[in-house]
C-alpha cells in the first residue's frame, strides 16, 4: 500500500463522515458553475439585462466563494478534531509530522477534486434547466445551452485554489498539540462554568434593545438604525451564545425542583456543555441563517412589489404636457402609431387639468372634469360618478389616501374663479399612479368646471392648466417597446437634474414593469440559490459538531443504559438535547429576521406602499419546514449511532 | 447462574463463557477473579442484563432477565441494581451532587426525599465538601466514592462492581473496599465484584475464579484477611497458565 493509497482509503472508508461535507461543497460548486454559465452566456442580447445579470452573478459568485472558503475551513478543523485520536496513533507509530501534513493535504485535495468534478458535472447537467428558468424570468426569446471553456475554467480555477488553501492551512490545527493530547481527544470541561454574568446580561440587553428599536422604528430614524442595529445585534448574539445561554441555564440549575426531573437533569446539563463547546459555531449558524432569511425575504418582498404594481399603476401609458409644449401633438400621434403597429387596442382619455387655490387650506388644487373622469373610469371598468353642480369629490393620490379622505367633507371656494364647492368623499379606486398629478385632486361637475376660467394666482392663464393624456391598453404588459424615444428623453432629463426644463413628462408602466419584474425575479432566484447553499451548510455545521462528539455521547448513553434508562427515555433525552441545538440558532435567526422585517416594512411603506407581511410569513414558514425535515433526518442518524 | 454459555457470533466465533454455574447468596460479598480474557466482563454484562446469554439461565431474586421486555429490564436495573465501574463513568457535565441524584430523578422521586438521601449519603461517604464540584475537579478516590454513592442512592439489592479499584492508588483503594465491605455488612446489600487485584478480593466473603469462561475454583474467607489473601495468591499462581507449566511456588 503506497502512501497515496492510504490517503485514498482513509477518505473512501470514512465516507460517512465526509458525506455532509462533500454534499455541501459539491452543491456550492454546482451553483457556482451554473452562475458562471450564465455569466459567460453569449446570447444575452439586451444590454441592460446583460449588465445586470452579469453583475448579479458576480456578486453571487463572490458570496458563494467566500462562504464556501469559510465553511470548508471550519468543517475541516472540526474533522481533524474528530480524527485527532487517529492522528495521534499515526504519530505514535512513528509517522513524521511532514508525512501527516502530506496525508491531510492529499485527503483534502482528493475530496476537493471529487466535489469539483461532480459539482461541475451536475452543474452542467442542470444548466439547461437553469437557463429555462432564467429565460422565463427575463422573458428572453431563447437561451440555449452552449459549450465554452470559460465557465469550466473559472469554476475549476476558483475551487481548486480554494481547496489548496484549505488543504494547506487546515494542517495548522493539529500542529501544536502533543501526541498524548491527540490520543486523549478534546474533551474539556474547564470551559464549562466560564461565563460572565455581566456579558450575559449585556448580551440579552443588546438583543432586547435591538429588537425594541427595530419594532418601534419610524421613518425618520430607520436609516440611522439600519446602520447601528446589525452590528449591535450581531454582538448581542455573540454574547448571547457564549454567555447568556449558560447564564440562563445556570438559573434553571439552581432551581432544583425544576432541574431534578427525570429527563431535564441530563438534557439541560448536556445542552449547556454542547452550547458552550459550540457557541461560536451556533453564532455563525445564526448569522448565516439570518442573512439567508433576510435576503430571501427582501427579494420576495421585492417581487410582491411587482405583484402590486398594477394596482399602483392603473394606467398603461401616461403623457402629461404643459400648454406651451410644442411636441405634444407629435408625441401623441407617435404613441398612437406605435400602439397600432403593435396591434394593441387602446383608449385615450385626454384631461385638461386646471389649478386653483382652495380657500379652505390656501393650497393649490388640481381640478378634473367629471365627464373626463367618467370616460377614464369607463375604459378601466371602474364605477362612474354623478356630481350635481356645487358638489365635488376627492381623487385619491395613494392607496392610503382612500381611507383618510373617505369621510372628509369640506366646504371651500376656488378663490381665483370664485366657485364655491362642497367636497365630499373620495373616488373608491386609484385612477392615476400616485404623485403623477399633485396630492390635492378634486373632480367637479362639468358646469362648475366651465366656471373656472381665472388664472391661478401669480400665473398667466396658459400656465394655470396642463394637459394629461391617459392611455388605457388592455394588454398593458406588452407596451414595453412603446414610446422608448420619449422615455429616454425623460430619463436623460432626470439624470441631468433638469427635470422641470422639459415641457412634458412620459411614463410607461409596462416598460418599467418588465424591467422591474426581470430584475427582481432574477435577484430572487439568485438569492434563493445562495440561501439554499447557506442553509445546507448551516445544517452541515450542526451535523459535523454532532459527529465530532459522537464518541463521547455514545459512552455516556452506555452508562445511562446500564443505569436503567429505557429506550423511550433515551429518545426523550436525545430530543431534549437536539432540539435546542437545532432550533435555538434557528429561533434566534427567526427573531432577528422578523424584527428586521418590521423595520424593512417601514422603509417599504415609504417607497411603494407595499405590505410584505404575507410574503415574509411564507418565507419563514418555508424555512421552518426545511429545518424540521433536517432535524428529523439528523435525529434519526444520531439515535442510530448512539444506540449502536 | 446455571449452565450459562455466551457465544459471540461474528466473523470469528468466540465462546466467552462456557457452561458457567454458580450462586450468590443474599447479602454476600463475592469477588470474581480470573486472568485477562477469562470472561469476567462478559459475565458482569450478563448479570447486569445489558447482554443476554446464548444458553443457560440467570435468575436474580427469582426474576429471569431473558423473560422480561427491554423496558422491564431497564426498570429492573434502575431499581434493583447498582453499578460501579473501573473508570467511574461519572457524567462529566454534572456536579457530584447531580451525579448522585441522577438515578432518583429517573424515577421522579419527590425533591425532599432526594435531598434527604443525598444528605445521608454525603455523610456516610464523606462527600460533603465536594458536592458542588465536577468530576474532573476531584481525586480518583473521591470520584469512585461518588460512583458508589450513585450505585447506592436508590438502595438497590444488588451491586455490581467492575474493577472498582483498577484506577486508584493503594490508599484510595483501601477506602473504597472498606466502604463496600461496610455497605455489605450494614445494609445487607449483595455485592458482586470483578477484580484483578488479590488485595481487593481479600475483602470479600468468597472468591470465584474463572478461566477461559469456565469455572476454575472458589475459596471462602476465613477469620484473617492475611491468610485469605495468601490463599487467593495460591490459586492465582495456578490460574496463570497451564497447571503443568509452572511449579506452584509458594509466595510468602
Amino acid at each position: 500500500m503506497t502512501f497515496r493509497q492510504f490517503a485514498y482509503r482513509n477518505v473512501v472508508r470514512n465516507r460517512r463522515i465526509y458525506a455532509a461535507f462533500f454534499m455541501a461543497s459539491m452543491f456550492s460548486v454546482m451553483v457556482f458553475f451554473m452562475y458562471s454559465m450564465l455569466l459567460f452566456h453569449p446570447k444575452i442580447e439586451d444590454e441592460f439585462l446583460r449588465e445586470f445579470a452579469a453583475s448579479g452573478m458576480i456578486v453571487a459568485e463572490i458570496i458563494l466563494y467566500i462562504f464556501t472558503l469559510f465553511f470548508l475551513f471550519y468543517s475541516m478543523s472540526a474533522f481533524l478534531q474528530a480524527r485527532s485520536k487517529e492522528f495521534g496513533l499515526l504519530l505514535q507509530l512513528g509517522m513524521e509530522k511532514k508525512q501527516l501534513n502530506k496525508l491531510i493535504f492529499l485527503e483534502t485535495m482528493l475530496i476537493g477534486a471529487v466535489s469539483v468534478a461532480t459539482g461541475i458535472f451536475f452543474g452542467y447537467a442542470f444548466s439547461k434547466f437553469f437557463f429555462m428558468i432564467v429565460r422565463e424570468l427575463l422573458q428572453l426569446e431563447s437561451l440555449p445551452l452552449y459549450v465554452s471553456i470559460k465557465p469550466f475554467a473559472l469554476t475549476m480555477g476558483a475551487f481548486f485554489s480554494l481547496f489548496v488553501i484549505i488543504a494547506m492551512t487546515s494542517v495548522v490545527f493539529i500542529r501544536e498539540q502533543k501526541i498524548i493530547e491527540l490520543i486523549r481527544g478534546y474533551w474539556k470541561t474547564d470551559e464549562l462554568q466560564s461565563y460572565s454574568t455581566v456579558k450575559a446580561i449585556l448580551g440579552i440587553a443588546m438583543l432586547v434593545f435591538a429588537y425594541g428599536a427595530a419594532a418601534f422604528t419610524s421613518t425618520t430614524v430607520v436609516l440611522a438604525l439600519s446602520i447601528v442595529l446589525p452590528p449591535l445585534a450581531a454582538l448581542g448574539t455573540y454574547f448571547f451564545f457564549t454567555h447568556s445561554v449558560l447564564f440562563l441555564l445556570h438559573q434553571v440549575r439552581k432551581r432544583k425542583s425544576l432541574y431534578w426531573h427525570p429527563y431535564r437533569l441530563i438534557a439541560i446539563s448536556e445542552v449547556a456543555v454542547k452550547l458552550r463547546e459550540n457557541a461560536r459555531m451556533y453564532f455563525i449558524v445564526t448569522i448565516v441563517s439570518t442573512v439567508a432569511f433576510l435576503s430571501v425575504g427582501t427579494l420576495t418582498s421585492l417581487s410582491s412589489y411587482t405583484g402590486q404594481f398594477r394596482e399602483i399603476n392603473p394606467l398603461s401609458l401616461i403623457y402629461s404636457s404643459e400648454m406651451s409644449n410644442p411636441y405634444e401633438s407629435d408625441h401623441i400621434s407617435l404613441l398612437r402609431n406605435e400602439l397600432e403597429e403593435q396591434g394593441l387596442s387602446y383608449t385615450l382619455v385626454p384631461f385638461l387639468i386646471k389649478q386653483q387655490t382652495s380657500s379652505f387650506s390656501q393650497n393649490s388644487v388640481d381640478i378634473l372634469r367629471m365627464s373626463d373622469v367618467n370616460s377614464l373610469a369607463l375604459a378601466l371598468g371602474l364605477p362612474l360618478i354623478e356630481l350635481p353642480p356645487g358638489e365635488a369629490m376627492f381623487i385619491p393620490y395613494s392607496e392610503d389616501s382612500i381611507g383618510t379622505l373617505k369621510s372628509k367633507e369640506i366646504q371651500t371656494v376656488l378663490e381665483e374663479s370664485n366657485v364655491p364647492i362642497r367636497i365630499r368623499g373620495v373616488y373608491p379606486k386609484m385612477l392615476f399612479p400616485s404623485m403623477i398629478i399633485g396630492s390635492n385632486i378634486v373632480v367637479v361637475s362639468d358646469s362648475d368646471y366651465r366656471l373656472i376660467n381665472e388664472p391661478f394666482s401669480g400665473r398667466s392663464l396658459i400656465d394655470s392648466s396642463y394637459k394629461f393624456f391617459a392611455f388605457h391598453v388592455a394588454e398593458w404588459e406588452r407596451t414595453k417597446s412603446i414610446g422608448l424615444d420619449i422615455d429616454s428623453q425623460v430619463t436623460d432629463a432626470i439624470y441631468d437634474g433638469g427635470f422641470t426644463t422639459l415641457p412634458f413628462y412620459f411614463e410607461n408602466p409596462g416598460l418599467n414593469y418588465s424591467v422591474i419584474r426581470a430584475t427582481f425575479s432574477l435577484l430572487l432566484f439568485t438569492g434563493l440559490m445562495v440561501a439554499a447553499v447557506l442553509l445546507l451548510a448551516a445544517g452541515s455545521f450542526v451535523y459535523f459538531k454532532l459527529y465530532t462528539g459522537l464518541e463521547r455521547d455514545k459512552r455516556q448513553f452506555d452508562v445511562l443504559k446500564r443505569m436503567g434508562l429505557t429506550e423511550q427515555e433515551i429518545i426523550k433525552i436525545v430530543n431534549r438535547q437536539l432540539v435546542p441545538q437545532f432550533f435555538l440558532p434557528w429561533g434566534i435567526a427567526m427573531l432577528h429576521s422578523a424584527f428586521s422585517f418590521l423595520s424593512l416594512q417601514v422603509i417599504w411603506s415609504n417607497l411603494a406602499e407595499v405590505s410584505i407581511l404575507s410574503e415574509m410569513i411564507l418565507v419563514l414558514v418555508g424555512f421552518t419546514l426545511i429545518q424540521i425535515v433536517y432535524y428529523f433526518l439528523i435525529r434519526w442518524r444520531y439515535i442510530d449511532h448512539v444506540r449502536a | 447462574m446455571d449452565e450459562v454459555t455466551k457465544v459471540y457470533e461474528g466473523k470469528v466465533t468466540h465462546r466467552a463463557i462456557n457452561q458457567l454455574s454458580f450462586e450468590v447468596g443474599k447479602g454476600e460479598f463475592v469477588a470474581v477473579m480470573g486472568p485477562s480474557g477469562s470472561g469476567k466482563t462478559t459475565l458482569l454484562n450478563l448479570i447486569s442484563t445489558i447482554d443476554s446469554a446464548t444458553s443457560g439461565t440467570i435468575t436474580i431474586d427469582g426474576l429471569r432477565p431473558e423473560e422480561m421486555t427491554k423496558t422491564e429490564l431497564a426498570l429492573f436495573r434502575r431499581r434493583q441494581l447498582g453499578f460501579v465501574f473501573q473508570d467511574f463513568n461519572l457524567l462529566q457535565m454534572l456536579t457530584v451532587e447531580e451525579n448522585l441524584v441522577l438515578p432518583l430523578t429517573l424515577d421522579g422521586l419527590p425533591l425532599d426525599e432526594m435531598k434527604k438521601r443525598i444528605a445521608d449519603l454525603a455523610k456516610k461517604l464523606d462527600l460533603g465538601q465536594i458536592l458542588e464540584k465536577r468530576p474532573n475537579e476531584i481525586s480518583g478516590g473521591q470520584a469512585q466514592r461518588t460512583a458508589i454513592g450513585r450505585a447506592l442512592i436508590h438502595q438497590p439489592a444488588f451491586i455490581l462492581a467492575d474493577e472498582p479499584t483498577g484506577n486508584l492508588d493503594s490508599k484510595a483503594s483501601k477506602d473504597v473496599l472498606e466502604l463496600l465491605a461496610r455497605v455489605n455488612q450494614e445494609q445487607k446489600t449483595t455485592i458482586l465484584m470483578v477484580t484483578h487485584d488479590p488485595i481487593a478480593a481479600s475483602y470479600c466473603d468468597r472468591v470465584i475464579f474463572i478461566k477461559d469462561g469456565e469455572f476454575f475454583n472458589e475459596i471462602y474467607s476465613d477469620d484473617r484477611r492475611q491468610t485469605f489473601f495468601q490463599r487467593i495468591l495460591n490459586v492465582l499462581s495456578l490460574l496463570g497458565g497451564n497447571v503443568n507449566d509452572l511449579s506452584t511456588i509458594r509466595l510468602s
